[in-house]
């Protein structure tokens, strides 16, 4: 707890007090005991008082009050100070001698009584002291309790109140809530932060409005996001219009807001993990602009739970090795026959109770949570150890490119990685390819070109993924440090539909002829496709027509063929 | 002149009176000497002459707290005795009462001013 008293507004470095009392002596007396610690104002009436508490009720640390004064009676100055928000968290302490109004002013708001005749001097400074520093630290915790700009509570105080909340009615059904504004960063940008900061705390009003008659409680997480704990709600594209309406939101509709709503939730579930179910639901809306409201359901539920049950086998595969690296030929069409020129590394999960898992449903999870730099790392492990294995046995093999995530491009020991992996298996750049993506360097493009550059530095050959689909823009194509461009499957799909349409692929053949780099095609399933590259000047490809990914032993007969044709 | 023996013949508690003002006999005794000239004395005379029992409450209930805080018991004794009586608004003859605070009034008027 801080205890920092200089937050408090002092007078003349000594706390300010108000004494309120209209007998000169008592007056006097009190004056003698507390002149060396505090900072005294004396009124002898009520309407005085008022007066004085007008003028200092930002500087005053207590009020020691007399009940029976001329004027306003203390008991009705009491009730009004303690009803004036800003002058109800100035604490009061009622002087009196019967004991019958004690308990009255303790109701209605006083803190704490000295009695008459006054007890001595350091029973009195103590219960002063007491009073203002209790007081003091209650201000710390409303202070942090809310939210500056909104007024709202904080994240921190909202979570303890749900779970308070839950304690007090564990029957009730509550749904957690999720509310964003969307493109919020682009009203900032285009208004200004003074304006962004009123579109926060109007929206924040609403809904306090909204969901405080609703019997719930809202906070403002961070930035733009709003967290809401509510008896479950019917219609949840009413509140939210209900909420849009009362923005004022004209034609130009400046504000919109989106809605992630975790409905009567399992309370068995960690209070945190209410407000991520509710906000997978709000991402799933995130780029539409009709739907603003998404409710987590069964799928998600289903979707979360898969996702945790990969999560949590994750290390026990890695040290089974249930993860197996299957391989994908490449093949040089450009010559009178196609030439074995490299084969990609793909991995694959075996797992004990779910079987074989797609990559499609691991790898972009991996990549969220970080998985990845694990997985990528032991796939790199597993290729070097079967790259040394066919050196060991055919004395020659063919190159294996692998894959780099984005996330591994933020790891410093990146390079020390490869260095010691190529030195512990005996092996040299021009056997260890790497394939990055090619969105990874349109997301942070000076870090990844700079990465990239120093992998290349080593002897690297660096294949840009997926080319095509991360929206490079034609000048950073022209500057990108890479040694192949690999088209996206999804091109060639595209192109040799019933109506063949080949140009896209054209053009990026010509852009990698531009850069002089090779180009490889993925997924070529035909004969037809494969002819047509050719034709078009593509130079490596991959895919069905030549071979699936396949399990290592499988493998080696490309390597064992290779080996033949090159001796014939 | 005042001194600790003449009030504690008159009956007054002046250890703890003096410990109230810590301990200063010249603070407790400037106190003491201001008190028969304070207002509440006169107001309870009126109060009671105009039969406004509100008022005389009041002021007897001054009386009383400045009364204890000097830790002059014989009329804090007297003072609350009154007190009770108009806190519950009695309608009585308080002439007998008064006249006793008068009294007390004088008794310390004169500690003082002798």
């Amino acid at each position: 707890m801080l205890r920092n008293n200089d937050r408090f507004k002092t007078r003349n470095g000594k706390k300010l007090i108000l004494v309120v009392e209209d007998e000169l002596i008592n007056r006097e007396m009190l004056k003698v005991i507390l002149e060396e610690d505090y900072d005294i104002l004396f009124a002898e009436d009520g309407l005085k008082a008022q007066e004085i508490i007008e003028e200092n009720k930002e500087f005053l640390s207590v009020i020691l009050l007399d009940l029976m004064i001329p004027g306003i009676d203390g008991k009705h100055l009491l009730t009004e100070l303690k009803s004036d928000t800003s002058t109800a968290n100035i604490p009061v302490i009622v002087m009196t001698a019967d004991q019958k109004s004690e308990v009255e002013c303790l109701d209605l708001g006083a803190v704490d009584f000295i009695p008459k005749p006054y007890p001595a001097k350091p029973v009195i400074l103590a219960r002063i002291r007491r009073t203002i520093e209790l007081n003091e630290d209650r201000q710390i915790i409303k202070v942090t309790e809310r939210d500056n700009l909104t007024g709202l509570y904080n994240r921190d105080f909202f979570l303890q109140y749900c779970q308070q909340h839950d304690k007090l009615h564990p029957e009730k059904a509550m749904d957690a809530m999720i509310i964003d504004i969307n493109h919020f960063r682009m009203i900032n940008e285009r208004y200004g932060k003074a304006y962004g900061d009123e579109v926060l705390i109007s929206v924040g009003e609403q809904l306090r409005q909204y969901i405080n008659d609703k019997g719930g409680i809202v906070c403002r997480r961070n930035s733009d996001t709003f967290l809401a704990y509510c008896p479950h709600l019917d219609d949840y594209d009413a509140f939210i219009n209900s909420i849009s309406m009362k923005l004022g939101n004209d034609s130009e509709n400046t504000v919109r807001l989106r809605m992630g709503v975790y409905p009567d939730v399992d309370k068995s579930v960690e209070i945190e993990r209410r407000f991520d179910r509710a906000k997978l639901a709000c991402d799933t809306i995130r780029n539409s602009f009709n739907r603003k409201t998404a409710v987590y359901d069964k799928q998600m539920y289903e979707k979360e739970m898969y996702e945790v049950q990969l999560i949590e086998s994750f290390p026990k595969a890695i040290k089974e090795e249930q993860f197996v690296v299957y391989y994908q030929p490449k093949f040089n069409i450009q010559g009178e026959r196609p030439v074995l020129a490299s084969a990609e590394a793909l991995v694959r999960w075996t797992h004990p109770e779910l079987g074989m898992i797609s990559p499609g449903d691991f790898i972009p999870l991996f990549e969220t949570n970080g998985l990845i730099l694990h997985l990528d790392r032991y796939v790199w492990t597993m290729v070097a150890r079967q790259l040394r294995a066919w050196k060991d046995r055919y004395g020659f093999t063919i190159p294996v490119s692998v894959n780099v995530s984005r996330v591994d491009m933020f790891d410093p020991e990146l390079l020390e990685s490869f260095r010691q992996l190529l030195n512990e298996y005996e092996l040299t750049t021009s056997e260890f390819l790497l394939e990055i993506t090619e969105s990874a360097y349109t997301q942070d493009s000076n870090q990844i070109i700079t990465k990239v550059s120093e992998l290349r530095d080593m002897g690297f050959k660096i294949e840009m993924d997926d080319f095509g689909t991360g929206y490079s823009s034609l000048n950073m194509i022209s500057t990108l440090p890479i040694d192949a461009l690999k088209i996206d499957m999804r091109f060639i799909k595209d192109a040799f539909k019933e109506n063949k349409d080949t140009r896209i692929i054209e053009v990026i053949i010509d852009i990698a002829d531009y850069l002089k780099v090779p180009v490889i095609a993925e997924g070529v399933e035909t004969e037809q496709q494969l002819t047509s590259l050719k034709e078009m000047g593509c130079d490596i490809v991959q895919g069905y027509y030549f071979s699936k990914a396949i399990p290592a032993d499988e493998f080696v007969k490309f390597i064992e063929e290779e080996i033949k044709l090159r001796n014939a | 002149m005042l001194s600790i023996e003449r009030l504690e013949e008159y009956g007054a508690d002046v250890k703890t009176g003096l410990e109230r003002c810590m301990n200063s006999e010249d603070f407790y005794f400037r106190m003491i000497s201001m008190f028969p000239n304070e207002d509440c004395f006169n107001r309870l005379e009126e109060a009671i002459g105009k039969n406004d029992l509100d008022a005389a409450f009041e002021a007897a209930h001054a009386l009383k707290g400045v009364a204890g805080n000097l830790s002059l018991t014989p009329l804090y004794k007297d003072a609350e005795e009154i007190t009770e009586l108009l806190r519950s608004r009695t309608q009585m003859d308080y002439s007998e009462l008064l006249e006793k605070i008068r009294n007390h009034r004088e008794t310390i008027r004169e500690m003082v001013e002798d």
